[in-house]
């Protein structure tokens, strides 16, 4: 086992709103270690990309307000830290990715002068050196003409180049965790395909953990390590990549494997949908968040949050269907599993 | 009554971009689309999809080529001719947010397009827009709401209500899972799917998710840079996959399941989309294809059948 980067603790964020407190994120653990690929996945709305977020302390307080919880980024606590400290933190211990890379970039500035501004904040070096290590950076992400691209302005770019230019921007300081937030989401399959590649290289490469956030299984699937499936504001799945697309446990991660046509679906098989929509989390359920849309639903889901039950080493699942005193499925006249 | 609902000949639309550059969306397109069949529509985005679909119900007008519509040729120069032509054909948009006026209610965006086709009293009109609603899996309370009350799967059934209100024959779907969650996207795709069966209705499936294309479409063309590549149906493009481009594009797609993914050879494009307003000479694929040689960039390849019902637009494909 390596050496833990990153250990979330019951994390709790609330947005406070005209219309209330949203409650985004309601007591997230989570840990990723040295080299690996943690891929959260959930629905939109399901917290995932505050998670990430609050690691960086991107979200702007207020609205966004951290209720409770404590994150602990390479022995620094992110929850107490001063803005001063998180911009140290910020490139050099962890950077970002974001889902469109043209509002990422500054529009009026050259790509290479960019990058050059994230070096020259965390190292100590000549405008020269500074300059080629950026040239460098651009040549890892694999951009013909590091040369004259650098000179260039994110407009010139294509929206493959433009994340490119995003990620060796990330990397530049030699983050020990990269988090990407849907970085292919706004891309072409074939471009995505690309991006991915180069994600898998260069992590091969410099060996920093990456947690990814996505929606699309399929991506997971060709990266990750480990998975955490969040809903409604919580992690209600996590495991390694196996346990999760093999062997899961929870109804919402079976539901959502399932409603993706398999290879050899056809027309005539009904996908499977799971009926209803996710939770407001205005006014968020007292039981367990997936109860409303659960087929397995029981009356003590309604009621009470589920706690984790460890099911093998490293696979948690919090569904009351897993507790030792819970009726088999005939008897609670369960039929279709 | 012929088998084929909706053909388009030769069809390209241009668009005027500065000056007196042209940007070829749709570059010499013929399609068939058959009664009761669901064609899928897949590629990159700026590959003219939509243009393709918005053009074959009549919001564009073509620049060249003709539009056959049950045997006759559609003329939609004028106004009344297109006015007629909405009744036969209508879409279901992508972002189910813009695509519904935010100050109507959802039960006056249901009956409009009845109202404007003069169809039934009003009476009549309000039964059957509750029968719509029923239909798609709304209640009848909604019919008072407003759009911006729903999420997004449910604005989506409700675009879904108002193309059918005027008892289309024909429905373009432009990307309407795209917005979409993946656990409501399989609602919809059932809904769509409940529809045709129930209603005969005839489907042009745009998406660029290529494992619900291929779930859904009977048959599917590729298009890249305006022009078909390949047209099959959906078994025989997966299974038999002929040209570089759809080859490129199939194996691009991530499959969810970790085992397939890591045994899975990959074929990577290198390079992006050329601009549509400085299309490649020759075949369109040939700057970015990893097969191409000097015919590739000196004809341009036109779509032809190499195996019963199974065309390709590729000069390396042998006919079989």
């Amino acid at each position: 086992m390596g050496k833990r980067i990153l250990e979330m603790n019951d994390l709790r964020v609330s947005f406070d709103t005209y219309a209330g407190e949203v409650q985004a994120v309601r007591g997230v653990s989570l840990y990723v270690e040295e080299g690996e690929v943690l891929a959260i996945v959930g629905e939109s709305g399901c917290g995932k990309s505050v998670t990430a977020q609050t690691i960086m302390k991107l979200n702007p307080m207020p609205p966004a307000r951290i209720v409770s919880g404590e994150i602990t980024l390479d022995g620094h606590d992110i929850v107490k830290a001063s803005d001063i400290e998180m911009r140290k933190l910020r490139g050099r211990k962890v950077s970002m990715i974001f889902q469109d890379p043209m509002t990422c970039l500054n529009p009026t500035k050259q790509v290479g002068k960019q990058i050059v501004e994230a070096i020259k904040l965390h190292q100590h070096l000549s405008p020269a050196e500074a300059r080629k290590e950026a040239i460098k950076c651009l040549e890892q992400v694999n951009i013909p003409n590091p040369l004259e691209r650098a000179k260039q302005y994110p407009h010139e770019y294509s929206g493959g180049m433009r994340q490119r230019a995003m990620i060796a921007m990330a990397l530049s300081c030699d983050p020990l965790l990269l988090i990407a937030d849907e970085p292919t989401t706004a891309l072409d399959v074939t471009i995505q395909a690309q991006i991915m590649d180069l994600l898998k290289e260069i992590q091969g490469k410099l060996k920093n953990a990456i947690i990814l956030i996505t929606h699309d299984l399929g991506v997971v699937a060709g990266i990750a390590d480990r998975v955490a499936v969040m809903y409604a504001g919580m992690i209600v799945e996590t495991g390694t990549i196996h346990q999760i697309f093999y062997n899961n446990s929870h109804p919402y991660t079976k539901a959502l494997m399932r409603s993706l046509p398999s290879a050899d679906a056809t027309k005539k098989d009904d996908l499977i949908s799971i009926p209803g929509t996710p939770p407001d989390l205005l006014s968020p359920p007292v039981g367990c968040g997936f109860a409303a849309r659960c087929k397995h639903c029981m009356q003590i889901c309604k009621e009470e949050v589920p706690p984790e039950f460890e099911l093998e080493k490293g696979h948690m699942a919090k569904c009351w269907l897993l507790h030792p005193d819970c009726p088999s499925a005939a008897e609670r006249g369960d039929d279709n599993e | 009554m012929s088998d084929i609902l909706i053909k388009t000949e030769n069809l390209s639309k241009y668009f005027k971009v500065s000056g007196s550059r042209m940007l070829h969306a749709v570059e010499n397109v013929s399609l068939e689309i058959r009664r009761g069949e669901t064609l899928g529509l897949v590629g990159e985005s700026g590959c003219g999809k939509s243009t393709l679909g918005r053009t074959m119900i009549g919001i564009y007008r073509p620049t060249k080529g003709k539009l056959i519509y049950e045997d006759k040729e559609l003329d939609l120069s004028s106004k009344r001719n297109r006015f007629q032509f909405t009744k036969k054909a209508q879409i279901v948009f992508q972002d189910p947010y813009a695509s519904l006026d935010p100050r109507m209610t959802v039960g006056s965006i249901i009956q409009e397009g009845m109202v404007i086709h003069g169809m039934y009293d009003p009476k009549k009109r309000k039964d059957r827009m509750e029968e719509l609603l029923d239909i798609v899996g709304l209640n009848r309370e909604h019919e008072n709401r407003f759009p911006h009350e729903f999420s997004g799967g449910q604005r989506q059934r409700i675009g879904i209500a108002r193309s059918l209100a005027i008892e289309p024959e024909f429905i373009v779907c432009d990307e309407p899972i795209s917005a979409l969650d993946v656990s409501i996207q399989a609602q919809i795709i059932n809904l769509l799917h409940k529809l045709q069966e129930q209603m005969k209705l005839t489907y042009l499936f745009i998406a660029h998710d290529l494992n619900i294309v291929k779930y859904i479409s009977d048959r599917i063309a590729v298009m890249y840079l305006g022009s078909v590549v390949e047209l099959a149906s959906s078994e025989n493009l997966y299974k038999n996959t002929l040209h570089p481009y759809s080859k490129a594009l199939l194996s691009a797609v991530p499959i969810p399941d970790p085992e397939l993914e890591m045994k899975k050879h990959r074929q990577i494009l290198t390079g992006d989309v050329p601009s549509p307003i400085h299309r490649p000479k020759g075949c369109a694929f040939s700057s970015r294809c990893p097969l191409a040689c000097d015919i590739c960039r000196r004809e341009e390849p036109v779509l032809r059948e190499v195996m019963p019902d199974h065309f390709v637009a590729c000069h390396l494909v042998e006919k079989q």
